[in-house]
């Protein structure tokens, strides 16, 4: 997989000369249900479908984020590790971008880059790769991120951002006070939901998508998984709380859910509890396109 | 009350919790959370005997992280304790069963949610001098299966037959419910709780932003209080969908943290809009159900 190069013009100052690069470990997680396995959907019809853990082998970061008769959907390669506090440094090490290896079985060598952290870190490999993996084949990620700061703007706080994905991310300095970024789409705060509780160091928060006729209205329903969303109001430095005026930016990680408060994950990647960070619309702006993992029209 | 509810079909049955420990993490630098500015805090958390917050003082102001009025029981066993908060009903009496207060009777007047997973009972504060944590509680619960026979697309939710009552539900003549609230909270300040269970599980106000939270008229809520929650499904998890409805109460006081604030147990929901919330004074718990000091 081809390194993506730095763009010309990137002016955007960082430290990232002094970020550690640290190794962390984990295996491809066996796909597992709970006793019943039924989960009800909107209006309460149970139901059973797939999504979670394992490798997918026919949905990647670009694929629709709704649409599959799935839930939850993990695109790629989805690597836990079975020891709790070993478990937990995978999840609080690993930024978006940071390179991953496959460290045992038939694959052994082949290359990744990691697309998003659910309750598992999910890795996109080529496709013939997947084809050779086997769940609990190790996987080693190259970490580097967790400290990365934006040197000339201070007060726009970056979470699980690979140095490599803030200089492949085209970023405009509109002043020394605002930057403008690319997304999507913009999400509704009152509809973001499942999350609220967690840190935002730490996986994701979900589009609730329960109310199907908005999403359709608002054409959240063409998100892609990968997609750069922007959600106003919304202050993720340490939680994700309502605040008004401030600004987050945060990356499609995983698949739409049946269930009430769920539905496609966010991952914050950017955040300002002033509104510093301006966006444009872009139906480009997805990490596919921009970690060079595919073309995506 | 001129409803038409199943009353006389519910089971009352026994769950038992026991008073909870209060606990924080290990070293070494854990006991502290973030606020939602992310300056670390050391305050008393959800579990335990509480000796001087009850229902009806606020919800606000006090120097704790999501505090628990009176008492906070759970069980150590995961399955038991999830039969604890899921039949346990806002309402139901309790009745201490072991220790120094032996015999002291009590009202079920919160759930609270993912992290800590206790239910909240009232007692009269000379009772809980005379109690330790430990102490078994039984929870004569009823009110799990309790439907409007008239009101199809209302769904209980933790509602005991007598705090249906208290709160005189009163039908419209377009076939809807009347509910009297203190406030209603807008989606927008809806946070923690979300895609969480509806039957054992708090939605919490978020209340970073005071001044939004002056501005619905949220910032001087009692513990107890009953509210509604706008366009918000909690029929199975809860979630945003226009044009549901549903009532709670204020079981939980305000927290510091991103995400959270005072706690809502959830005990009546429409998919549909078959709640009208009614503005109105003085709607909480402690009359409701005639709690003690």
């Amino acid at each position: 997989m081809p390194k993506p190069k730095p763009r010309k013009n990137h002016t955007l100052k960082t430290n990232a000369d002094q970020l550690v690069e640290i190794a962390v470990a984990g295996q491809i997680s066996q796909p597992s249900f709970r006793r019943p396995e039924y989960i009800p959907d909107n209006d309460g019809i149970a139901k059973v479908l797939p999504g979670m853990s394992g490798v997918l082998y026919n949905i990647r970061v670009g694929d629709p984020a709704f649409f599959w008769a799935g839930d939850h959907v993990e695109p790629g390669v989805s690597v836990a590790h079975k020891d709790l506090s070993a478990d937990f440094a995978l999840h609080y090490l690993n930024c978006i971008g940071n390179r991953a290896v496959v460290t045992s079985g038939e694959a052994k060598g082949a290359v990744g880059i990691v697309t998003g952290e659910h309750a598992r870190i999910l890795i996109d490999f080529a496709p013939d790769v997947s084809e050779m993996l086997c769940i609990g084949d190790s996987i080693q990620l190259r970490s580097k991120g967790q400290g990365l700061e934006l040197l000339e703007y201070p007060h726009i706080k970056l979470r699980k951002c690979s140095p490599e994905l803030i200089n492949a991310l085209p970023i405009e300095k509109i002043s020394k006070f605002k930057i403008s970024v690319p997304v999507t789409m913009e999400l509704p705060i009152e509809a973001m939901g499942s999350g609220a509780e967690l840190n935002s160091e730490y996986v994701d928060q979900d589009l609730m998508t329960g109310d199907r006729k908005l999403m359709a209205e608002l054409g959240l329903d063409q998100m892609r998984l990968g997609d750069l969303v922007a959600i106003r109001n919304a202050d993720h430095r340490f939680g994700r709380s309502y605040r008004e005026g401030a600004v987050s930016i945060a990356l499609c990680i995983h698949g739409d859910s049946i269930m009430t408060g769920h539905g496609p994950g966010i991952l914050t990647l950017m955040t300002c509890e002033q509104d510093a960070i301006e966006w444009r619309i872009d139906p480009k702006a997805n990490i596919a396109n921009y970690l060079k993992i595919r073309e995506l029209a | 009350m001129n409803l038409n509810v199943n009353t006389d079909k519910l089971v009352s049955l026994s769950v038992m919790g026991q008073i909870a420990t209060p606990s924080f993490p290990g070293l070494p630098a854990e006991p502290y959370r973030l606020s939602a500015d992310g300056i670390p805090f050391l305050l008393p958390t959800y579990g335990s005997i509480v000796y001087n917050v009850s229902v009806g003082d606020s919800a606000y102001g006090w120097l704790a992280d999501c505090i628990h009025p009176s008492v906070s029981i759970n069980l150590a066993d995961d399955n038991g304790n999830r039969g604890l908060r899921v039949l346990s009903c806002l309402g139901n009496t309790a009745v201490v069963m072991s220790g120094e207060a032996k015999g002291a009777k009590g009202v079920v007047t919160g759930k609270s949610g993912r992290f800590s997973e206790h239910v909240i009972v009232h007692f009269a504060r000379k009772d809980r001098e005379k109690m330790a944590i430990g102490d078994k509680i039984i929870v004569r619960s009823k009110g799990l299966g309790m439907e409007l026979a008239e009101h199809s697309d209302v769904y209980l939710k933790g509602c005991s037959p007598e705090l249906l009552a208290a709160l005189k539900p009163k039908p419209t003549k377009d076939g809807k419910l009347e509910i009297l609230v203190v406030a209603s909270v807008p989606p927008h300040l809806l946070g923690a709780g979300a895609g969480l269970d509806s039957e054992g599980g708090s939605v919490h106000i978020q209340t970073t932003d005071k001044k939004a939270l002056k501005g619905a008229g949220l910032d001087s809520l009692r513990l107890g209080d009953v509210v509604a929650l706008e366009n918000y499904d909690s029929r199975y998890q809860h979630g945003y969908l226009r044009g549901a409805i549903g009532i709670g109460v204020i079981g939980q006081g305000d927290s510091p943290r991103a995400g959270y604030g005072p706690g809502i147990t959830v005990i009546m929901t429409s998919g549909k809009g078959g709640i009208v919330p009614k503005l109105s004074k003085n709607i909480n718990l402690k009359s409701l159900l005639s709690l003690k000091d």
